[in-house]
């Protein structure tokens, strides 16, 4: 009987030391946040003044003033209906050609699939140049196009794609062939049947596809130059003075505005954004 | 029948031609201030505008100031030019050696009661090639010493106006000064302008040293950082940041305007800060040195783009823009180039926060002041000069050696 | 459906009797296609050709003038330029610190969290929120929280009586904190990976192991370890791929200094075209990145096929 009780007490010792360490690895992974709100919180002096976590007044006021600096409820949404329109139509276009590249056999379908792979492999800053000289010839420049479309046919699109074409490889053929049978045309049967049974792939895309959009950063920086045409992540860095030294308080609070919904949407959803990650990751 | 059809038509496609050049038009004007009162400053002189010709309007778009002239390069790149903006000093001489501004000199010329001559010409070098016109300067603004009264009083030594009043106020006196300030009151003695001497001011922070010593930074292409007069003057600077501990060091907070320095450099818009600062404070002319007096200009000034499309309404808009009682009208916030606005009591008055002693400290630095060098190159110029000002300031660097890789490293550029 | 095949393949319908379901069906996946490809020619390929070009004139971002001047950019990169070294070393020295410490603390997540117990949902949420975190955001907070004397971390580290150095003015140590910043941010990721591949392996391996009395370390070392191979050979792809692209991470923390000692080539190709207006040179840059790139990926794939 003692022997089974030390190895029990050994075990929850043992768990409580895992535990422990755990919490203590995890400080710089949940710190930040704490210390990003709180600051949001603090006054302009204060916030190099004292070390704690509770600010001495809350300043609800640097919420309001972030308002005021400059236009950030514009940029928050253009932020928010541009990763919605990149979203939807990556959606739309990778599924498709993720669809023929898995089902339809014709002429060239390896090489096409090798070339995008390439494309894959390519850092944005290689094509920024070429791009924003093809965007300023379309009089695209200092609109939020280039932010559409180049995310959504660059490497994130080619990534979505391939996504698509593997979870559509592995969908059983059977419901697709009874499909055709009935006498639906390949679109019809991408859409009415392909395309709901890959719901699992179809989140994972839309998931990352949609963060990779909210903190995409090179492209709005040498896209966008308009104020009430930022985004967030240029919005975020742009909260100086007239002589250009940053503004801590609102710079923090503004930062907490931006990542306090994402997080509040990832800890509901937590759950399915892994496994999407998960997805991604592990076919790919 | 014919000759009165054909004189109908030309009437008619001349009245047509006309109101097209009659017609609305909106100029796109650049600036980096979002401050309410500048902006309806600048809004009044758009109305102003407006008596002359009715159908213009003028959209003022702010650009946060950090990165102002790099978007507004991409702006000019993108095919998306605006018609008229603001300028930084450091980016004029670029911009004018790239063919981008539009030469003022027709329109300034052309304007009724303009008066080009009243400029100062020290305040329009940058601005100037020849005879062609690339800007009007619309702020220059000279570097004065803030000072918390406050402060010296506490540690019983006279203000830096008593001193130069005296002859006193050199730099052998400022380095006493703030060690004395430091020791007894346990603030810094001295800040680098806005706390960035060490990362985006380095020029700020350097040159009116070097300057009062007698040397500058680069002349006629030869850089002037390792010659004995700049290397003596920072030498003094690296005395007081990491000897005698006065002057803010790398990575402190010693921030002027919240009393945590007794003295700071800076230009007379930051006077604005100072109600809320609470301390009974004041402004000085720059400690002089070997070199006597050197006072030293930051500017700014209004340009037109010549890949906008409205030049020459643009160009009547910046002449608007600078006529003597516009000039006089800014003043309040932007301390004029004109000569006769300077002279006059209405800009020693102008300023309610600073009394009309010290204005003419302003004045007199506008007038005798030279600009902060300037080069075509200056971003590469900067960039390649950081890391090598960077290393000079560690507590045990050799700062002639330090110095003289900033020589070897901005030399090719000049 | 025997013989459906050849039927399918050479039925004709009657109103378009050249056009066999075969070619209809090729001309239907390129419809589907063509989206992507379109998108791929327009902002893939023909800036790629572009960047080759421009990468052989001398051309300024605001003048627009152009000349031709051969191969002088790749010559001034490689053998003339002393920045460009000095920024290849930057790069690879934050690659080789990112890369073993990213994928190494991941596996030991993984490992801890692939289980089942109270709380290890809580855990795996807490290490993958910064994953979802904007970059730019991330990059502010430790850029505050590192600052010299009236820092958090140096506040903390004098209370307990060490004297911490100025974390981002140093060249040494702000290469460390980027590095260190940098990974947990991203760690999560590749944790992820990790478990769900963890997760993939069958428990009877294991538990037969540990009947046999192997040791949890040998049961990791020749069971769990050699099964995860592939997942770890994505993992240091992806990863040494992405520690090539970062730039608003570094362009926020230190803007690449200092001492242009965080200077990394993504951020030195933005600052040659677009601060300094130099496209042609920039576009050189992007050139040997991109071969840079393609190289180690090769490398690693050659390792793959080695290894089974």
């Amino acid at each position: 009987m003692t022997a089974s009780l030390t190895r029990r007490r050994i075990r929850i010792i043992n768990q409580i030391c895992w535990t422990l360490a755990l919490c203590i690895v995890a400080i710089p992974f949940v710190f930040p946040f704490l210390w990003m709100v709180s600051s949001g919180f603090k006054s302009a002096a204060e916030i190099f003044g004292s070390p704690s976590l509770v600010p001495r007044e809350w300043q609800w006021q640097n919420f309001i003033d972030v308002f005021k600096h400059q236009p950030f409820a514009r940029q928050y949404l253009n932020s928010l209906y541009i990763a919605v329109t990149v979203t939807a139509l990556t959606l739309l276009v990778s599924s498709l050609a993720g669809y023929a590249l898995a089902r339809m056999r014709f002429a060239g379908a390896a090489l096409v699939a090798l070339f995008l792979v390439s494309a894959l492999m390519v850092p944005e800053e290689v094509t920024i140049i070429p791009n924003f000289f093809m965007m300023r010839w379309a009089g695209l420049v200092d609109t939020h196009w280039p932010l559409i479309l180049l995310p959504t046919f660059g490497p994130q699109g080619i990534m979505a794609t391939f996504l698509m074409r593997q979870y559509f490889l592995a969908l059983p053929k059977e419901l697709e062939d009874a499909g055709k049978m009935d006498g639906l045309s390949r679109l019809g049967v991408w859409w009415s049947i392909a395309l709901p049974m890959s719901r699992p792939a179809l989140a994972a895309v839309a998931i990352i596809t949609f963060l990779n959009s909210w903190n995409l950063f090179l492209e709005p920086l040498i896209f966008v130059s308009s104020l009430d045409k930022f985004t967030l992540p240029l919005a975020l860095s742009n909260f100086t003075d007239p002589y250009g030294m940053p503004l801590w308080h609102l710079q923090l609070a503004a930062t907490s505005l931006a990542v306090i919904p994402i997080l509040v949407v990832y800890i509901i959803a937590q759950r399915q954004i892994i496994e999407s990650f998960a997805l991604s990751g592990v076919k790919g | 029948m014919k000759t009165t059809m054909k004189r109908m038509t030309t009437t008619v496609l001349a009245l047509g031609m006309m109101s097209g050049s009659l017609g609305a038009a909106e100029l796109r004007f650049t600036i980096w201030t979002g401050n309410e009162a500048h902006l309806k400053m600048l809004n009044g002189f758009a109305e102003s505008f407006k008596a002359k010709h009715p159908d213009v309007t003028v959209k003022y778009e702010t650009i946060p100031p950090g990165d102002y002239t790099q978007k507004l390069t991409f702006q000019l790149a993108g095919g998306n030019a605006p018609d008229a903006g603001w300028l930084m000093e450091d980016a004029a001489p670029t911009f004018a050696a790239a063919g981008v501004l539009d030469n003022l000199a027709p329109a300034l010329n052309k304007a009724q009661g303009y008066d080009f001559a009243d400029f100062s010409k020290p305040a329009l070098g940058l601005w100037t090639a020849g005879d062609k016109v690339y800007g009007v300067p619309f702020s220059t603004s000279p570097f004065v010493i803030f000072y918390n009264k406050d402060l010296f009083d506490k540690a019983g030594l006279e203000d830096p106006n008593a001193l130069a009043a005296k002859g006193q106020w050199n730099m052998a006196k400022f380095q006493e000064v703030s060690k004395k300030l430091k020791d007894a009151t346990g603030k810094w003695g001295f800040e680098f302008k806005d706390g960035q001497g060490y990362d985006t001011r380095i020029m700020h922070a350097l040159m009116p040293p070097i300057r009062a010593a007698g040397g500058d930074v680069w002349a006629n292409k030869q850089c002037g950082f390792d010659k004995p007069e700049a290397v003596a003057a920072v030498k003094q600077l690296h005395d007081m940041v990491f000897k005698d501990k006065s002057i803010v060091p790398p990575g402190e907070q010693g921030d002027y305007f919240s009393g945590g320095s007794a003295m700071t450099i800076n230009q007379i818009s930051r006077a604005s800060l100072m109600p809320k600062a609470g301390f009974k404070w004041g402004i000085a002319p720059l400690p002089t040195g070997a070199g006597g007096e050197s006072p030293v200009i930051g500017q700014a000034g209004i340009v037109v783009f010549s890949a906008g499309k409205q030049k020459e309404l643009a160009a009547e808009f910046v002449a608007h823009m600078t006529t003597k009682d516009n000039v006089a009208a800014a003043a309040q916030f932007f301390p004029p180039a004109r000569k006769s606005v300077l002279d006059s009591d209405a800009f020693t008055k102008s300023n309610n926060l600073i009394p009309p002693e010290q204005m003419k400290v302003v004045a007199d630095a506008i007038s005798k002041g030279k600009v902060l060098p300037a080069h075509e190159k200056s971003p590469q110029i900067l960039a390649a000069m950081k890391p090598r000002v960077d290393a000079l300031w560690r507590a045990n660097a050799d700062v002639e050696a330090s110095l003289k890789a900033v020589c070897t490293a901005i030399q090719p550029l000049l | 459906m025997a013989g459906a095949l050849p039927i399918r393949d050479t039925a004709r319908r009657e109103d378009a009797p050249w056009l066999t379901l075969k070619m209809r069906e090729a001309m239907e996946a390129w419809l589907f296609i063509s989206p992507t490809l379109a998108g791929f020619l327009i902002f893939f390929v023909g800036p790629l050709i572009a960047v080759v070009w421009y990468s052989l004139t001398e051309w300024n971002l605001l003048t627009q003038q152009a000349t031709f001047v051969g191969l002088d950019n790749y010559s001034d990169a490689l053998f003339r330029n002393p920045d460009f070294w000095h920024v290849i070393r930057n790069s690879v020295i934050f690659a080789i610190g990112l890369v073993p410490l990213n994928m190494a603390l991941a596996l030991s997540l993984a490992l801890a969290l692939s289980g089942r117990f109270a709380g290890v949902v809580i855990f795996r949420t807490v290490f993958f929120a910064p994953v979802v975190t904007s970059a730019v955001a991330w990059a502010i907070v430790w850029k505050f929280l590192l600052q010299g004397e009236a820092g958090f971390i140096n506040q903390m580290l004098a209370s307990i009586g060490i004297d911490g150095p100025n974390w981002l003015r140093e060249p040494n140590w702000a290469m460390a904190a980027v590095i260190v910043t940098r990974v947990i941010k991203m760690v999560g990721l590749n944790m992820i990976l990790y478990i769900a591949a963890l997760q993939a392996i069958p428990r009877d391996y294991a538990a037969a192991a540990r009947l046999e009395g192997a040791s949890g370390w040998q049961i990791f070392r020749w069971i769990i370890w050699p099964l995860l191979g592939p997942t770890t050979l994505v993992i240091m792809v992806i990863t040494t791929i992405g520690s090539f692209k970062v730039f608003d991470h570094i362009y926020q923390m230190t803007g690449g200094g200092p001492e242009n000692g965080t200077l990394v080539l993504a951020f030195y190709i933005y600052q040659q075209g677009f601060q300094f207006f130099d496209v042609g040179y920039a576009s050189a840059l992007a050139m040997i990145m991109f071969v840079v790139v393609m190289m180690l990926t090769i490398f690693q794939l050659v390792l793959r096929r080695r290894d089974t």
